[in-house]
């Protein structure tokens, strides 16, 4: 998930450190707060810059499973996230995480009984299929497409609207439903954890309406949504607890009130008045107000932190003439001073030195530094292997997002590679313009970039392939370094092909050291994410993965 | 001869309107297409195929050459638009801005959902910024050099120098979280509750007017000193009539010409997008809807939201010029 907030919808990125600055050397993070049994009633108030929500419709939607579309739609399986421990993918809809068979080619599913939509019609697997097949209409296209690339036979497929179907995907009766891939795929149980593979009625999704008043699975229906102002949520009256172990469904009513502006969002939080005891942030607390909750008891003790997560990292653009040399990109690693990017991106309450891709809190991590050169980086050894690559005068360009923390960072990046010799020139641009560079056909335009990453769901893979495998370079995906290795194509192929996670997890392992050691990024550091709630708002907490509050966990103190 | 001057005044005015709207709108698209950003890229999600960029480029209309995409954007407007064909085809019609394919709405219906807080905010924020500055501009003048003048100066002074987010979140800090007697954040529809639609507009509409009714009362206040020096107020003051009727029958009426010309663009403006103001106080009008379009590369919304803004100024200049007649009799075509 490159930089966005796992709200339901969002597609427009936030840099995930922009709220992250100040408060240095702070020590008050607490990943939990408030726990107890969950009660049941209230109304739950949600604070939110965002305007609009387009994740109403499941297949639009890049929310994660735990968050907002959680609340509204169920999948085959869900993710197990508690305070502490690593995630897991459980059963949600169906018996069982799947079944593999032909190696791992086909997966099948068994749907529960007593299961139903909001509006009472029983959920079957015709109603997973066509809300899959949706997802290839030109018009649906813009959510998480994980499924896309594995179904097999969907090369000039546009969708159900026409009345044709996919045949890879069957669905023998009205409770099995069986996907039939174009490759060995050990990480399918998580791919359908993702919200475009919920349910929808059958025959009755309209592509352009659906989204304005959808028919839901989880414990929530909408009730109202009206876009820069609320979006309502009152109990899925045909939802069922019992078959739903993974969601207290807590609140009797959940209003996401949108279009705050992000400074007073915290600052009604702060103040905890009768209107925000209820609520919670879904924003990352802006600076200004973490320096202020660290002088308030009461808000302090309201503040939570997540451990640290999402990935920020320095992609090298490999495909650069200036950085062929694999000694070159070497002394990259060598030279990054992460100390001063810890403080650019404001101190150890936000962030914490990187030095894997796999984040802490996915299964398979495997702590490493193949780079060893202290906290304030190694120019001397930076300078000895640039001189060893025969490379003189190196000046890069470090293509970055230009809201402040990026900048801040871009400049301790290039503050630490002039002492090695490096001359790296900023280049500043919106959003928009960024991504269009870096995830673009064209690799020339920067030698280095500035960006950030959190998977969509806690495995390994997503932590690795979107941003290294040759088959994501350019066409607006994520290979931003452009690394295109036979060695790590050839050991992602075989993790993605591994059904055994133990199994899969040690290769994972061994490509992230592998993409590390050709010096196709420099993790720089990760990020930590600050939320405030108010204070009868209990279950909120922050798991090993995602860096966001679990909303499915959320009560409320009566 | 006086409806014949007219009727050519009226002409000339709406032709030079149609002109002007139709360069902004050229301008919006060819500014678009110099930004190096690709709209089809965001609608095509995450993992995206080369095939099916290709085929939502298509859906969207952006594989045509751009004076096509204009033609087309324009003749929607008459004529309604669908994008893509068979059952899952989006539907716009007539008259047709485009459609937010990040929204999945028409622009129109956007437009509509947005332009409503936007007017709530500019007409109410507008009469309280013209009194106020226009008294305060005349009560300074009228008591040149003394106390009450130096004072209204210095606020407004202080309205002019302050950032609206400022005077904003002060305003919302104050009466919202210390005083807690007005709303901070939120807008009620005018149609669902009138009181409450007054009531959480009374910060916006004070912010807006603090800010600008300095400038109104610095204007009002230099226009009314030379005024009360011109000739015609001495003859009134000789002919013996009272110093209320020469201040607000004659003085005051040449003040309010250029406070007139500065009133209507500043309106037409602010109806464009209270940007500032919208965010502060949470509230989802024009300005927020073209923020969020900008950020998002949502061309058509872009589009269609500064066609709006357009209209709106070039039918304020409109209202002034035929204002401005009323006013000045000498004013012509």
């Amino acid at each position: 998930m490159m930089k966005h907030k796992a709200l339901l919808g969002t597609s427009a990125a936030v840099a995930l450190s922009v709220a992250l600055a100040a408060c240095g050397g702070a020590n008050s993070t607490s990943a939990t707060a408030s726990s107890g049994p969950a009660q049941k009633g209230g109304t739950l108030t949600i604070l939110d810059s965002e305007t609009t929500i387009t994740g109403l419709d499941p297949a639009l939607s890049w929310s994660l499973a735990t968050t907002s579309s959680g609340l509204l739609f169920r999948r085959l399986t869900t993710w197990k996230v508690g305070p502490t421990g690593t995630p897991k993918v459980v059963p949600d809809l169906a018996t069982s995480d799947g079944t593999p068979s032909d190696g791992g080619r086909v997966w099948t599913y068994h749907l529960k009984s007593g299961i139903y939509f909001s509006n009472g019609q029983p959920i079957t697997s015709y109603d997973f299929k066509y809300g899959i097949e949706r997802t290839y209409a030109s018009a649906l296209s813009g959510g998480l497409n994980y499924q896309k690339p594995l179904i097999a036979d969907t090369a000039s497929y546009t969708g159900p609207f026409s009345g044709k179907q996919l045949s890879s995907i069957q669905t023998p009766d009205k409770s099995t439903i069986i996907f039939h891939l174009n490759k060995p795929y050990g990480d399918w149980p998580w791919v359908v954890s993702t919200t475009s593979m919920a349910p929808v009625p059958a025959g009755n999704a309209p592509a352009a309406t659906f989204g304005k008043q959808p028919v839901t699975s989880g414990p929530y229906a909408v009730q109202s949504y009206s876009p820069g102002n609320s979006l309502v949520l009152v109990r899925n009256k045909h939802w069922s607890a019992a078959s739903d172990p993974n969601r207290t469904a807590g609140p009797s009513k959940i209003v996401f009130q949108l279009n705050q502006d992000p400074t007073v969002e915290a600052q009604t939080l702060i103040s905890d008045g009768p209107s925000a005891q209820d609520a919670f942030g879904a924003d990352f607390v802006p600076p200004a107000q973490l320096a202020q909750v660290e002088n308030n008891p009461s808000a302090k003790s309201r503040l939570v932190t997540s451990p640290a997560s999402p990935l920020e990292y320095l992609a090298v653009n490999v495909q650069s003439p200036k950085l062929k040399n694999l000694k070159a990109r070497e002394a990259l690693d060598y030279a990054v001073n992460r100390q001063a990017v810890v403080l650019a991106s404001g101190g150890t309450l936000a962030a914490q030195p990187a030095t894997t891709l796999i984040t802490p809190g996915i299964a398979g991590r495997v702590p490493y530094d193949l780079y060893p050169a202290g906290s304030t980086g190694n120019p001397a050894k930076a300078r000895s292997l640039l001189a060893q690559a025969g490379v003189h005068n190196l000046t890069l360009t470090l293509a970055t997002m230009n809201d402040p923390i990026s900048t801040a960072i871009s400049q301790a990046v290039q503050e630490a590679y002039k002492k090695a010799g490096i001359n790296v020139v900023i280049k500043s641009l919106d959003q928009n313009a960024f991504t269009a560079l870096v995830t673009g056909n064209s690799a020339s335009g920067y030698d280095l970039a500035l960006s950030s990453w959190q998977p969509d769901f806690p495995s390994a893979m997503d932590n690795i392939e979107p941003l290294f495998a040759s088959s994501m370079i350019g066409n607006g995906n994520y290979n931003i370094s452009r690394l295109a290795d036979s060695h790590v194509d050839a050991l992602i192929n075989q993790a993605e092909g591994t059904i055994s996670q133990t199994a899969a997890n040690a290769l994972w392992a061994q490509a992230d050291k592998a993409i590390v050691g050709a010096a196709a990024v420099v993790p720089l550091i990760y990020n930590k994410n600050s939320f405030l709630r108010g204070s009868s708002v209990q279950n909120f907490y922050i798991g090993t993965f995602p860096a966001y509050p679990i909303y499915t966990a959320v009560s409320l103190r009566k | 001869m006086r409806h014949t001057r007219t009727a050519r005044f009226l002409i000339t005015k709406l032709g030079g309107m149609i002109a002007v709207l139709l360069l902004v709108s050229l301008a919006t698209y060819l500014i678009f297409y110099m930004i190096p950003a690709d709209p089809a890229r965001f609608e095509c999600g995450k993992i995206c195929s080369p095939g099916t960029l290709r085929q939502v480029r298509a859906f969207m209309g952006l594989n045509e050459p751009v004076w096509r995409q204009y033609l087309s954007f324009l003749g929607a407007i008459f004529a309604g638009r669908t994008y893509g064909s068979g059952p899952s085809a989006i539907v716009c019609p007539a008259p047709c801005l485009g459609y937010s394919f990040q929204q999945h709405e028409t622009v129109m219906s956007l437009i509509g959902q947005t332009l409503p807080v936007t007017a709530s905010i500019a007409v109410g924020a507008a009469v309280l910024w013209l009194a106020a500055g226009v008294a305060a501009g005349v009560v300074s003048a009228l008591r040149r050099g003394r106390a009450l003048d130096r004072g209204v100066m210095t606020v407004a002074i202080v309205g002019v120098s302050a950032p609206a987010y400022l005077v904003g979140l002060l305003a919302i800090l104050l009466f919202g979280f210390k005083l807690n007697i007005l709303p901070d954040s939120g807008y009620v529809p005018l149609l669902q509750n009138p009181a409450q639609w007054a009531f959480h507009l009374i910060l916006p509409w004070c912010t807006l007017a603090f800010i600008s009714a300095a400038i109104y009362a610095r204007l009002t206040r230099s226009q009314m000193l030379d005024a009360l020096g011109e000739d015609y107020v001495r003859t009134a003051r000789a002919k013996g009539l009272r110093e209320r009727r020469v201040i607000g029958r004659h003085a005051l009426r040449n003040v309010m010409i250029p406070v007139v010309t500065l009133f209507g663009l500043d309106v037409g403006t602010l109806l464009g997008g209270a940007v500032i103001t919208e965010k502060v106080f949470s509230m989802y009008g024009l300005g927020a809807l073209l923020i969020g379009a900008v950020q998002s590369t949502d061309l058509s919304t872009i589009s269609g939201v500064t066609l709006l803004a357009a209209v709106f100024v070039v039918v304020a200049n409109f209202i002034v010029d035929v204002v401005y007649k009323l006013l000045d009799p000498r004013v012509t075509a």
